[in-house]
């Protein structure tokens, strides 16, 4: 179960970014500031480099999905302030893109032929709901990682 | 706007939030396939090599609008965008470390996305926010997924 925590961890820390995220679109465009979102990724990179060890002997598919994951990522969040931008609603849009665990749900049960308890499943989709209930409000827009 | 001009089928807004569903529903894929091979910092480094593009197609958006846009508050927005960054790329390395160490992506993913009620209570603390009966049964749920999740 040490997964959990490290999982509750990024949980609190994505809260947290939820706030801050706030408190810079207050100020400046959604642009700049995941422009300086993606700053701090470089230098948190480099600071990988510096105080932690990378391990460089990986194989090719490992390579290209870590890659992937980051331009996914990046592009989910970039893709997300255009869906606000292009007149939907915030509550809406929230909503809706917060249904994404259900595409990872379903991709990693048929690709990855993971298998989930039936309380797993119930649990998957009651976190489903409680994400887009708690995204209804307007007020705190985010973007993930 | 999706509909000035001529008729859309799909306003743009919603094929935007698709676009999101399926890079945000496909990360949680890669990221445990990638999961199996490297760890969380090497992983990281390569997450931002994979955003690279985006953050320079984004610097040249930025540098275009730049005339227009104010510059009162614009130190202050950088400090929490930097700040957002910073805790969003632990937060990876957090989420990585989970697949790691043998969390599914099935479940790893759904427990992460339940941020907002972080944000929620956050936000009604520091920012004075109020949480209407939506947000408190969504609050409810997120306690009760957590404790399904991991029974």
């Amino acid at each position: 179960m040490v997964w959990l925590w490290f999982a509750v961890l990024a949980l609190v820390l994505w809260g947290i970014t939820g706030v801050t995220q706030k408190l810079s679109t207050n100020r400046i465009s959604s642009e700049r500031s995941f422009l300086w979102f993606c700053w701090a990724m470089v230098v948190l990179s480099a600071a990988v480099i510096v105080v932690a060890r990378p391990h460089w002997g990986l194989g090719t598919t490992v390579v290209v999905c870590s890659v992937a994951g980051g331009a996914l990522n990046g592009l989910g969040a970039w893709t997300s302030f255009r869906a606000l931008e292009s007149g939907g609603k915030a509550s809406i849009v929230i909503s809706l893109i917060s249904l994404f665990p259900l595409l990872t749900v379903g991709l990693a049960v048929a690709l990855l032929h993971e298998r989930l308890t039936w309380m797993q499943g119930a649990g998957a989709v009651v976190a489903i709901v409680a994400a887009i209930l708690l995204s209804l409000e307007p007020g705190v827009v985010k973007a993930k990682a | 706007m999706a509909g000035e001009g001529r008729p859309r089928r799909l306003p743009l807004w919603l094929f935007w939030s698709l676009v999101t569903i399926v890079m945000w529903g496909t990360w949680g894929l890669v990221s445990k396939i990638a999961s199996d091979g490297v760890d969380a910092y090497t992983n990281q480094l390569l997450f931002t090599v994979g955003i690279l593009p985006l953050l320079i197609f984004v610097a040249w958006k930025v540098k275009r609008a730049a005339a227009g846009e104010k510059r009162e508050g614009r130190g202050r927005g950088v400090f929490w965008a930097f700040l957002t960054g910073i805790l969003g790329g632990v937060g990876n390395m957090a989420y990585f470390q989970a697949m790691v160490k043998g969390g599914k992506a099935s479940v790893v993913t759904p427990v992460t996305a339940l941020f907002p009620m972080v944000t929620v209570l956050l936000a009604l603390v520091f920012l004075k926010e109020r949480l209407g009966r939506v947000q408190w049964i969504g609050l409810g749920l997120a306690f009760v997924a957590i404790y399904l999740l991991n029974a």
